[in-house]
């Protein structure tokens, strides 16, 4: 009970107030530029304002997309009083978010645009990239470059360390895919079946291509504003009770003797502490799933089930309903952000046949943190 | 490789697998850097350890990734300092066992020995 004496005074104090997509595609023929420019005028729109009243940007990146900096005088957004170019990819996903949130709370900005955008198919293969930074050279070398071929290597461990099986990752990529039948924005639509999971292709075991989430074109913004201003805007306030990032280990450095937990594990004391809230308390999770096993960890480390018992406590069907867009797996990947949009979704109550009934409060999480060693999550509820 | 890595790879041409250690505390680190994470010192001593590790994990990739073909990649950890988890090749014509012992193969690779992994027997 102590924790919940630690409540943040950042609780509550800033919300979503608008949520912007492009379409999602294998092409989109566009540039990262246009896919910006796009999807943060439509999520302007959906909040009822316009470029005018933007004093902040912030994304994050690897190299593959476009500045705030470059975003703005597109827009003719000149002169915003706050922006963030973070560096990084999933595990800071959410950490954007996190630090608009104080952007706000501390008055440097008052509305500020998250967005993320991505030729993640046509122009910068994400499931390409290699590892990079010092551990790379003790990697790269022996054929282990890709970030499918590390989570690979985790989801053995597991298997071998408490006997999750593949069909728990079967399961979930099923059940996203029966999620992303009722979303029309899914690129993903046909129903699968463990049967189709099973003579699915392996790509590294034991990954086969239904564990994998689809490299996408396109991009998602957000419009973080005070939660005092959402009162006078047109949507639903979704408001952010809590946003937090951290550390955790690489996979190898620090002597890190049991890579089955990641750094969410860590992150969620904190995480949890901050909105006064507990995992019993998530009506709809979108937890960052590149690869089906990231879900199952994820819902060990967030405290819906046990360490080790992710397999069972998948297979048993029990918890909050896990990324009703479909997720990376059957949506499509926009590296985090689309977690958060879906979230903002569910909790207005917007997710027309996928809608979660009566649905308070969301946990949308980043990659646990194996790739870069940090994570970042945050907990929405309903205003 | 990087200057902190170094004299380790250059330790592996020479056919030797080495630890680096903390000169202050004795705490192994493992990829080769300049602090130590424990003690925050930055001396170290290199220990030449026996070539032999267990496998704790393993991935058979079914086709290329970052240039190098299809194949089973093992994560080891060393016999000698288990918080030591190093990747390899697998050369075996037969899967990994989880736990087995195994014991390191020196292979010349594109532009460097490489450090890779078979059965003990």
């Amino acid at each position: 009970m102590a924790k919940r004496l630690l409540v943040s005074p950042l609780r509550d104090r800033a919300a979503i107030a608008g949520v912007g997509y492009t379409e999602f595609s294998k092409d989109s023929g566009v540039s990262t530029l246009t896919l910006a420019c796009r999807a943060v005028l439509a999520a302007l729109e959906d909040a009822g304002l316009t470029a005018g009243d933007v004093d902040g940007l912030a994304t994050h990146r690897v190299g593959d997309s476009v500045a705030p900096g470059v975003v703005g005088p597109a827009l003719g957004i000149h002169d915003p009083s706050w922006h963030l170019d973070q560096f990084g990819g999933g595990s800071v996903s959410h950490a954007v978010v996190a630090q608009a949130v104080l952007a706000v709370a501390a008055g440097m900005a008052e509305t500020v645009v998250c967005y993320r955008a991505i030729n993640a198919r046509s122009e910068f293969r994400m499931g390409q990239a290699a590892s990079a930074g010092p551990e790379a050279q003790y990697q790269v070398p022996y054929g282990l470059a890709a970030p499918l071929q590390h989570f690979a290597m985790e989801a053995r461990l597991h298997m071998l360390k408490y006997g999750t099986k593949e069909e728990h990752f079967g399961q979930i990529a099923v059940r996203q895919r029966a999620f992303a039948v009722k979303n029309p924005r899914a690129r993903m639509r046909t129903p699968i079946t463990l049967d189709d999971y099973r003579a699915s292709p392996w790509i590294a075991e034991p990954f086969r291509l239904l564990d994998c989430c689809l490299e996408t074109d396109g991009a998602c913004a957000l419009v973080v504003t005070t939660a005092e201003r959402t009162a006078s805007l047109r949507r639903t306030p979704v408001l952010i009770s809590a946003a937090a990032w951290g550390g955790g280990a690489s996979f190898l450095s620090g002597g890190h003797m049991d890579t089955t937990e990641t750094a969410a594990a860590r992150l969620a004391p904190r995480l949890y502490g901050m909105a006064g809230l507990g995992p019993a308390d998530v009506d709809v999770a979108q937890l960052y799933d590149c690869f089906t096993y990231s879900v199952l960890v994820q819902l060990e480390d967030y405290g819906f089930c046990a360490k080790g018992e992710g397999g069972p406590y998948v297979a048993s069907g029990e918890g909050p309903p896990v990324n009703t867009h479909g997720g990376f797996l059957s949506e499509g990947y926009v590296h985090g952000i689309n977690h958060i949009a879906e979230a903002v979704s569910q909790l207005r109550g917007e997710a027309g046949d996928r809608q979660v009934a009566g649905a308070e409060v969301a946990l949308s999480t980043a990659q646990p943190g194996y790739v870069l060693p940090a994570t970042s999550a945050l907990i929405l509820r309903r205003g | 490789m990087d200057r902190d890595s170094r004299e380790w790879w250059e330790r592996v041409a020479g056919g030797e697998l080495a630890v680096q250690e903390c000169a202050a505390c004795g705490t192994p680190r493992f990829p080769a850097r300049a602090f130590c994470p424990a003690c925050r010192t930055e001396g170290w001593r290199w220990r030449a350890v026996e070539p032999v590790a267990e496998v704790e994990s393993w991935i058979v990739s079914h086709r290329a990734f970052g240039g190098a073909g299809p194949g089973t990649v093992v994560r080891v950890r060393l016999a000698a300092a288990r918080e030591c988890a190093m990747y390899g090749r697998w050369l075996a014509g037969r899967e990994p066992r989880a736990g087995e012992l195994v014991r390191a193969i020196f292979s010349q690779g594109a532009d460097r020995t490489l450090v890779d992994w078979a059965p003990m027997e």
